[in-house]
């Protein structure tokens, strides 16, 4: 989230009427014209400031807001303007009053109206809604996170709102008209995963947005009404720097498109969907060769020289090209076409592409300034090895299986990973799903990349031993734990016991992401990492023996943390129960059988609980739960 | 729930020696479960191990295709094969049909829940509709029957 929100706002200027009279004191403060800072004397919390100036240095409390608000706006990690304003009531007071950006990392943490009324001056906010694992589907439809409450309460309050960003939340048609007809300045809208609106509430967006620059859409189900969206973006609207609708299932007017691009000078990402074909991308490029981000669609044609030498030709013009995706089922004759690009890319989007084989291969060997590489297990271990020889600057590698479910024919081993820990200095973050692991090789990966900061691995087959020894992957994880001090986000996967929570609890100081799978023996292995882990903020667990006594015992954890899911654990209503009472700044949410549908005031405490999810929350329990969704 | 079925494996003329999962079958098992857990199961959900031979030879019969867990691997439905999976759903009485994509559901009781849904009905006990779809072969069948995926 840091990095969404990491530039600070222009520092406001300060007014120069409120000022002291006398001089400014020996100190010289570089920047603007501050005022002479308040006197010793205690001057009332908040505005004003000194009228009586004296040569001593300002107590903090008695600095004006101007001042305040100006020193946070140098903060931009809202993490740091949250210790900010707990330092006093003043600062509390400036910090709130003047902060730009918001992100509530759960909808239900806060009530809109009130998070609306704390912070009335943010003109970019970003709400996540359902848990993580409904990624996988593991929450049934229908769960919650409408974000309709939210754009309710920013029309409200919020009139000169920006920008808008929604995760996993269900957004409808009407929210996106409410969008596009309430603030006079909209110009970012970003969905990523959610779903409930259709290219009619697009339309609404497109039509009425006149400031728009960013349209983001990552992920999303959307229902295609064939409603002409792009086509209302007005002919004279030219501001649009961001247009990614690479999820959307349907056509696009391509003539509409090709008069946007050509139009929109200030254009840095496009990302296309399948339904554009390849010919189109290469006129698009013409017209767009200031084009910074690409996203290619399905990239796939039969082989046509004139094609080629027209898609080489435009690729050639895109210098300012860095990141590139897409969808390439391509003919691996066409990826020399945009060899030129390699040497520029820092950013290389596979992971939907299931184009192999040694053109693959010998593309991403061009591109030796690649820094984040997302590619499927078709690249195999001696991918990975040229990989490893050839982007000495990759920061991020995610592999992804191309046969999550398959016969098991594994194509990807430890050996790819290793080889890239081993060659890749700057290293730092890692998904990665294969079909074996050894803890020789995990060891070896700890000791060659101790700056880890994030390390998900996921080996297809639960409870999978090390191949070689037999042995559960204790040892293994647990050295990733040990060296990588930085680590902030942890997947474990194979066979695990509940000494490796013990590591992971003790080591895992910068731990804000945990999500276990498949893991452990005993109450003992959830123990561990509740009493440890002090940064931990999510914790995401299925199919794991963990009871109820872990959990009653670190009660009071739960409330530091963000939200605990766990789901096929040991878990009974009477502990949920136990846990509602005790905390009761915690939503417990359990959720059952769907075709189940006696109240869980009825049920008796030894019932079994299917899932359980816990958020802290000062908005207390919410209204909006679907029936298989009970609040304990 | 598991069904139970004597079944003899196809291909099979009396002699177990033929097919590559043959030791599976190397112990006279002719009965083989054909219903895999699914999320419906109330069962040990916390070590999903399989404790019945039964289940391990099903899993080794069906050419070492993973058995199927909710969820599992952790990819998102974008990174997993695509294919068309809308299909027309049509209630008995009711003029105007809807379409259901089947591979955005991971369960039936996914997919009932979603029907429920799209067709809501009066009464609220247990399951309200009977839900059939027209197989291969031409003939309507209840779902449900055979494993989700």
């Amino acid at each position: 989230p840091a990095a969404s929100l990491s530039t600070p706002s222009s520092p406001d200027a300060l007014p120069a009427a409120a000022a002291s009279p006398r001089a400014p004191p020996a100190r010289a403060s570089r920047r603007v014209a501050s005022p002479g800072p308040a006197t010793a004397r205690a001057a009332p919390m908040g505005r004003g400031g000194a009228r009586d100036g004296a040569a001593a240095a300002p107590p903090w409390h008695s600095l004006p807001d101007e001042v305040l608000e100006h020193a946070f706006s140098f903060l931009p990690a809202a993490a740091d303007r949250g210790a900010a304003a707990a330092v006093c009531h003043g600062w509390l007071g400036a910090e709130r009053r003047s902060r730009r950006r918001l992100a509530v990392a759960n909808c239900y943490a806060a009530a809109p109206r009130d998070a609306v009324d704390r912070f009335p001056s943010v003109r970019a906010a970003e709400v996540k809604g359902k848990p993580h694992f409904a990624d996988f589907g593991l929450v049934p439809p229908a769960w919650g996170a409408e974000a309709a409450p939210w754009v309710a309460a920013a029309a409200d309050g919020w009139p000169l709102l920006e920008e808008l960003s929604f995760k996993r939340m269900v957004v409808t048609d009407e929210c996106l008209e409410m969008i596009a007809s309430s603030f006079r300045n909209f110009q970012v809208l970003r969905l990523v995963s959610c779903e409930g609106f259709s290219t009619a509430g697009l339309a609404a967006i497109t039509e009425g947005c006149r400031n728009l620059r960013e349209l983001d859409l990552q992920e999303n189900y959307i229902e295609d009404c064939s409603s002409h969206w792009l086509s209302y973006f007005p002919e004279s609207f030219t501001s649009l720097e961001t247009l990614n609708f690479s999820c959307l299932e349907g056509e696009v007017n391509f003539a509409v498109l090709e008069r946007l691009v050509s139009r929109c000078r200030n254009l840095k990402t496009l990302k296309l969907n399948n339904a554009i074909p390849l010919d189109k991308v290469a006129s698009l490029l013409r017209k767009a060769p200031q084009l910074v981000e690409l996203g290619t669609g399905k990239f796939s044609a039969e082989y046509h020289s004139d094609l080629f030498a027209k898609l080489e030709a435009a690729f050639a013009g895109c210098k300012s090209l860095r990141r590139l995706s897409g969808a390439w089922d391509a003919v691996p004759d066409y990826l020399p076409a945009f060899y030129c690009v390699c040497e520029g890319l820092t950013s290389l989007n596979l992971s939907y592409a299931t184009v192999r084989g040694p053109e693959l291969i010998k593309f991403i060997s061009r591109c030796k300034n690649l820094q984040q590489l997302w590619v499927m297990d078709l690249i195999e271990d001696h991918g990975l090895a040229v990989v490893a020889g050839s982007c000495s600057k990759l920061q991020e590698l995610r592999v992804f299986p191309s046969d999550p479910f398959g016969a098991g024919q594994v194509l990807l081993t430890e050996r790819g990973l290793v080889d890239v820990s081993a060659s890749c200095p700057m290293l730092e973050s890692v998904l990665y799903f294969c079909g074996q692991m050894t803890n020789e090789a995990l060891i070896t990966i700890a000791k060659n990349r101790p700056n880890f900061t994030c390390f998900r691995l996921c080996i297809l087959e639960p409870r999978t031993p090390d191949y070689v020894t037999r042995e559960s992957l204790d040892a293994g994880f647990s050295a990733i734990v040990e060296s990588c001090k930085g680590l902030r986000r942890l997947s474990v996967s194979g066979l695990l016991t509940d000494l490796v929570f013990k590591s992971i609890g003790a080591n895992g100081n910068c731990l804000e992401m945990l999500s276990i799978a498949f893991a452990g023996n005993s109450d003992l292995g959830l123990h561990y990492i509740l009493s440890g882990c002090k940064t931990l903020k999510k914790l995401e667990i299925r199919d794991c023996p963990f009871g109820n006594k872990p959990l009653l015992a670190n009660a009071a954890k739960l409330e530091t943390m963000r939200s605990l899911w766990m789901s096929s654990c040991s878990l009974t209503l009477g502990a949920c129960r136990q846990l509602a009472e005790k905390m009761p700044r915690l939503t417990v949410e359990i959720m059952n059988d769907p075709g189940r549908t006696c109240p869980v005031e009825s049920l008796p405490d030894d019932s079994p609980v299917e899932t359980l999810y816990v958020y802290r929350t000062i908005a207390g329990p919410r209204s909006d739960t679907p029936d298989y969704v009970q609040i304990v | 729930m598991e069904l139970e079925l004597g079944l003899a494996p196809p291909n099979d003329a009396g002699s177990c020696g033929k097919r590559r999962s043959a030791e599976a079958f190397g112990v006279k098992k002719p009965t083989l479960p054909l219903f895999l857990r699914d999320d419906d199961d109330d069962g040990d959900h916390g070590n999903g191990e399989d404790d019945t031979g039964d289940a391990r030879d099903c899993e080794i019969s069906m050419g070492n295709k993973r058995k199927r867990l909710v969820g599992w691997p952790p990819v998102k439905s974008a990174h997993r094969p695509r294919s068309n999976s809308h299909v027309k759903v049509k209630m008995e009485g009711v003029p105007i049909g809807r379409k259901v994509d089947l591979s955005r559901h991971a369960s039936y009781h996914q997919l009932h829940h979603t029907l429920r849904l799209m067709f809501p009905s009066t009464s609220h006990h247990g399951d309200p509709y009977a839900v059939t779809y027209e197989d291969v072969d031409g003939d309507w069948v209840l779902v449900g029957d055979v494993p989700w995926e």
